[in-house]
């Protein structure tokens, strides 16, 4: 393989991550705070579904991937109803809430099949796009890869830096704590399940609106599930989520390469890559002892005051 | 004494009721600017829930709160904070996972922006003045139990708490940590905050403090300054109580062959424990729960390898009694956890009977709930478990009736060798004196472990009673021995009567 062919692979890894790593971020900061949503396929695909629909009738692309944040936050909102509010089960909620998004935007996203939106296109970076071979990979790309770039420092210095992240934290890991601090428990544990899902809404978007610019149902393809599993691969880091997210991204977009070149490899064998993939990396980081690194009172509900 | 100094915090008619269970009632109590303030009780007098009670964790049925002559409401513990209270818990509320400083600040932050160094240098301000030290970049996860206490006092002086409410500080510390807790008290007390000191350690109490208020079964009984108190025996005295409520009817049984025995038991909790029971007696373990109580029992259950010595049941060796899984009939465990331990929530009567006592209903691999259906029928009328419907989850009956339960189906077993922990525990008086005569009856046939906190109970019940301090046996004697029975306050407090004048 050429150089030139390697570069181009690069930059489709990172613009293949991006969802993943969207969705992988979302799903980080709504762990934080204690609360497994396992929704978050299905709150890509209405993501993905509402930006789609949005930009077509707008024509706004920015507001447009706005509006799947939105979508994605308002489908976690129902899961902090059921978990926050009536202390449901998280781990059967979050399903419900995958097959309840994936349904909802197949059926709602029927009459756009087919239609196509101008979303977003690369924009080059001045100076930066010119760096030998960094360049190609990292500066020329959509608008949104570049957003990504930002929010990764970003939520590394919130959970690190501001009050609002230390809160959040301290919900997540013990809230008895963090009420005797004299902090709002429930608050915290609502602004991390729709600020996690507006995040995940977004990854939603990126599909429909800058990785493809069409709608397709089944669109997401499992790349929710994939999040989930990065979560516990990043150890519930910012910073470690964008190296897992273009792990993955690497290896969807090689599988894609590789089957438009024409192997003798079934193509079946090579979708499944990614999947396989994620099983290998939960079995290797869950060695490396991730239950000292998850939230400590992740999963587990706040029993209402007597 | 003259009154010179201010009134803080008064606590006026205080009442506060769980279910049936009195836990405070009408407690008027003024707690005063530069005091140590020391809440004596035993376990359940009601000291925990007074003081949860001003940390705004609990909200009274009846009373008042009164902070600096004015009224206040305290209804959550953010308010509390406000008004300048803070309270170090039995079970500290810190976050494993985070630093020293950053527990400190949790909630009180200076800023939007966590400025580190900061942070750093008012942590470290805030030890040195305390003398309290503990390094602020270190995580919680990596500090042992002094250190995490320094911690929650750290960030009560963080917030500039006035009011400072201890739960039992003492019981997870050191020796050497407990006397630089009292420097630290001290220090605090001298600097015009006012200190509110639970526990139930007689020695510790004169120790440190200036005033001692004395909790018994939810009432103030008793409050004087430390210089008025003339023995120690006296404060034993007035915290334990003589009144016995109850009464029970108790026939003497023949002492019979002997069901459990241990010798030298000794591990990282326990020091070489010798310890004989025989069918037909009840022997009391009193004490104040953590000292070595849960460990004891959870050998002699089963629940726990024994590390040193040598223990028999019912005549076989503790590896060769448990090796064996078809205990029936000889070993009943009654833990102090009813709805943890002993039974399942969710779970209905008929179910959480057949957990224990499976055995009689099996036809090969298959239970028969059919046969077992009018068996436990006949027990809940015997029992008088209510509500009487077999249907009804674990999670519908009340401590008591749960209580009930649960003995009705560990009796069923005809148990040889019954250890009961805390039998009445958070039961009201009438469940309390049913539980006890179900207790007394069952010694026809077994020998009764009885591990108790609550010095009536075991008097009213035990033939022999051994104090537990520390993980050892302190003394045993036979409960008709009233000079030795005085001393069990002391003793429950490891002072040995014997050795000094009291």
């Amino acid at each position: 393989m050429s150089a030139e062919i390697i570069i181009l692979l690069l930059a489709a890894t990172v613009q293949s991550g991006t969802p993943i790593l969207y969705a992988t971020l979302g799903e980080i900061v709504t762990e934080k705070v204690g609360i497994l949503n396992l929704g978050v396929e299905g709150m890509m695909m209405v993501g993905a579904l509402a930006g789609f629909i949005a930009a077509l009738y707008t024509g706004q692309a920015t507001l447009a991937f706005l509006v799947g944040g939105l979508a994605g936050g308002l489908l976690a909102a129902l899961h902090g109803l059921v978990c926050i509010g009536f202390q449901g089960n998280q781990v059967v909620s979050g399903l419900a809430l995958t097959i309840l998004g994936t349904g909802l935007a197949d059926y709602l996203g029927t009459p756009f099949v087919g239609q196509k939106v101008t979303g977003f296109s690369a924009v080059p970076l001045p100076l930066l796009a010119d760096i030998p071979g960094l360049g190609p990979v990292f500066f020329n790309q959509d608008p949104l890869v570049y957003g990504s770039y930002l929010i990764v420092p970003l939520l590394w210095l919130f959970f690190r830096n501001t009050k609002w992240g230390l809160r959040l934290r301290s919900v997540g890991e013990y809230p008895e704590a963090a009420l005797a601090a004299g902090v709002s428990v429930h608050l915290y544990r609502w602004a991390g399940v729709i600020g996690g899902g507006f995040l995940v809404g977004l990854g939603g978007a990126y599909l429909s609106l800058a990785y493809t610019h069409l709608w397709t149902s089944g669109m997401s393809a499992g790349r929710g599930w994939i999040a989930v599993a990065l979560v516990i691969f990043a150890f519930w880091r910012p910073e470690r989520a964008l190296i897992g997210a273009y792990l993955f991204g690497g290896i969807m977009a090689f599988q894609l390469r590789l089957q438009a070149m024409g192997t003798h490899i079934p193509s079946s064998l090579l979708l499944m890559l990614p999947y396989g993939l994620t099983v290998l990396v939960l079995v290797l980081s869950s060695r490396k002892g991730t239950r000292a690194q998850s939230p400590a009172a992740l999963g587990i509900n706040i029993e209402p005051a007597e | 004494m003259p009154n010179t100094d201010q009134v803080m915090v008064r606590l006026e008619a205080i009442c506060k009721n769980f279910g049936p269970v009195q836990a405070n009632r009408e407690i008027t109590l003024d707690i005063k600017a530069g005091t140590i303030t020391a809440l004596l009780g035993e376990n359940g007098a009601g000291k925990s829930t007074l003081m949860s009670i001003l940390a705004g964790q609990l909200v009274p049925d009846s009373g008042s709160v009164y902070i600096d002559g004015l009224k206040v409401s305290l209804t959550s513990t953010r308010r509390a904070i406000r008004y300048g209270i803070g309270m170090v818990y039995q079970h500290f509320k810190l976050v494993e996972a985070m630093t020293v400083s950053e527990n400190v600040f949790l909630g009180q932050e200076s800023g939007p922006l966590l400025n580190r160094d900061r942070m750093r240098a008012r942590v470290l301000d805030l030890a040195t003045d305390a003398g309290l030290a503990v390094d602020p970049d270190a995580k919680v996860a990596n500090l042992s139990m002094g250190e995490k206490q320094r911690v929650e006092i750290l960030r009560l002086l963080h917030r500039d708490s006035r009011i400072l409410i201890f739960d039992e500080p003492t019981a997870v510390l050191t020796p050497p940590e407990v006397k630089q807790l009292f420097g630290a008290l001290k220090q605090l007390a001298s600097r015009g905050k006012a200190i509110i000191f639970i526990s139930h350690k007689l020695a510790e109490v004169l120790e440190i403090a200036d005033e001692i208020a004395i909790l018994r079964r939810g009432s103030l009984t008793d409050q004087m300054p430390t210089d008025m108190v003339t023995s120690r025996a006296e404060l034993a005295r007035k915290m334990v109580g003589r009144e016995v409520i109850l009464q029970v009817a108790r026939q003497p049984v023949e002492h019979r062959q002997r069901v459990l025995k241990i010798e030298g038991l000794s591990d990282d909790v326990l020091k070489d424990v010798d310890l004989e029971l025989r069918q037909g007696e009840i022997l009391g373990l009193v004490g104040v729960a953590g000292n070595g109580q849960k460990r004891l029992v959870e050998i002699i259950c089963g629940l726990q390898r024994p590390a040193g010595g040598h223990i028999s049941i019912l005549g076989k060796t503790w590896t060769k009694f448990f090796g064996n899984t078809n205990r029936d009939n000889l070993l009943s465990y009654i833990p102090e956890d009813r709805q943890g331990l002993a039974t399942c929530q969710h779970l209905n009567m008929l179910e959480n009977f057949l957990i224990t006592t499976r055995h009689a209903f099996c036809n090969g691999p298959w239970l028969s709930k059919q046969r077992a259906r009018p068996k436990v029928s006949d027990l809940i009328t015997a029992f008088d478990v209510q509500p009487a419907r077999i249907a009804a989850t674990a999670r519908q009956l009340s401590g008591g009736n749960l209580q009930k339960l649960v003995l009705a189906r560990e009796f069923f077993r005809r148990p040889r060798l019954i250890v009961a922990e805390q039998p009445t525990q958070g039961l009201d008086i009438g469940a309390t004196e049913e539980v006890w005569n179900l207790l007394l009856q069952a010694r026809e046939r077994a020998g009764i472990l009885l591990v108790t906190g609550d010095l009536k109970e075991a008097l009213s019940l035990a033939d022999r009673v051994v104090v537990i301090f520390a993980g050892k046996l302190m003394d045993a004697f036979a409960v008709g021995d009233t000079a030795r029975v005085e001393q069990i306050g002391l003793l429950m407090a490891g002072l040995d009567p014997s050795a000094g004048k009291v």
